[in-house]
């Protein structure tokens, strides 16, 4: 494989560098099933110089406590993409994660925790 | 780590207020992020004149809620097209409960909202949104169109005003917890 394939010409005028299909390793889906738009994820403090400029922008994202969802939309990246990334970061020791949404809400004192929360807004 | 994430879901035909009463009751302007669908639509959508379209994209419109130090709400509004169920699935999965926006102009729009959550027994409240003007409707009427349960419970909202909003939250999170099996966690 001759090198000048990773020099082409950029087409798209001002368009993504490097395929998403690239960033994502091939996976099409997370490895870790329980991850959720609305996880949260957080950087832990690790040597970011190996990673590609596009997961870097998510451990700047993620100085504190960001969910998937928004992880996305301030990264203009397909949700899927951005869970994919995210698991990836979560693998290699980059991020950390916060508690799991619950498949069902079964838990009284969350949900005072939350109606005390909005009725104080 | 004890960083704890919930859902709510805003429903609701197209055009019945989602992203308005998100962007009211949200600590931050809502935020937009879509999901590319690939063949999905063939044979659905109407792709006269678009024959070459071979993706569709679904943006979802959210908000967020600082609870307290370890909670964070997020209020997901549904895509517009009904179609879209997977989206609903991934957003009701877990969530706190719904609330189904309703315009007393388009009462059918709301109606597979209502349906979807019904089904899944996820707990929801219908709100009718006043912003479209003064409703012509008593509360009898709208629950008999929509075919609503008398236990979902049913209020009056605008979905411009965060303290409406809000109000509108308030009943959905104590509907949910009214729902809750009598041998949870006793509350204090």
């Amino acid at each position: 494989m001759t090198d000048d394939m990773w020099y082409g010409h950029d087409d798209g005028g001002g368009g993504r560098f490097v395929p998403l299909y690239v960033l994502v390793n091939g996976r099409t889906c997370p490895r870790n099933t329980s991850l959720d738009l609305a996880t949260q994820v957080i950087a832990l403090p690790t040597d970011t110089r190996p990673l590609e400029p596009e997961h870097r922008e998510i451990i700047y994202q993620c100085e504190s406590w960001m969910s998937i969802a928004e992880i996305a939309a301030h990264l203009d990246l397909p949700l899927a993409v951005a869970k994919v990334l995210v698991d990836i970061l979560l693998e290699r020791g980059y991020l950390a994660i916060g508690s799991p949404a619950d498949k069902m809400i079964a838990d009284r004192g969350l949900l005072e925790t939350i109606l005390a929360g909005l009725q104080s807004l | 780590m004890d960083r704890k994430s919930a859902k709510v879901v805003v429903a609701g035909g197209f055009g019945t207020g989602k992203t308005t009463l998100v962007g009211s009751v949200s600590e931050i302007p809502p935020l937009t992020t879509e999901e590319v669908l690939t063949q999905a639509s063939i044979g659905v959508d109407d792709l006269a004149g678009v024959e070459d379209k071979t993706s569709t994209t679904v943006a979802l419109d959210f908000g967020r809620i600082t609870i307290n130090a370890d909670i964070v709400l997020y209020l997901f509004g549904t895509p517009g097209q009904d179609r879209f169920w997977f989206m609903w699935d991934e957003l009701a999965l877990g969530a706190v409960g719904a609330i189904v926006l309703i315009d007393t102009r388009r009462l059918d729009a709301s109606f597979p909202a209502v349906d979807y959550f019904e089904r899944r027994g996820i707990p929801f409240v219908a709100a009718v949104n006043l912003f479209f003007g003064e409703c012509l409707y008593s509360e009898e009427e709208i629950r008999s169109a929509l075919k609503l349960d008398s236990t979902v419970p049913l209020v009056w909202c605008d979905a411009r005003d965060r303290a409406s909003s809000k109000q509108a939250l308030i009943a959905m999170v104590r509907h949910a917890m009214s729902r809750l099996p009598a041998n949870a966690q006793p509350a204090e």
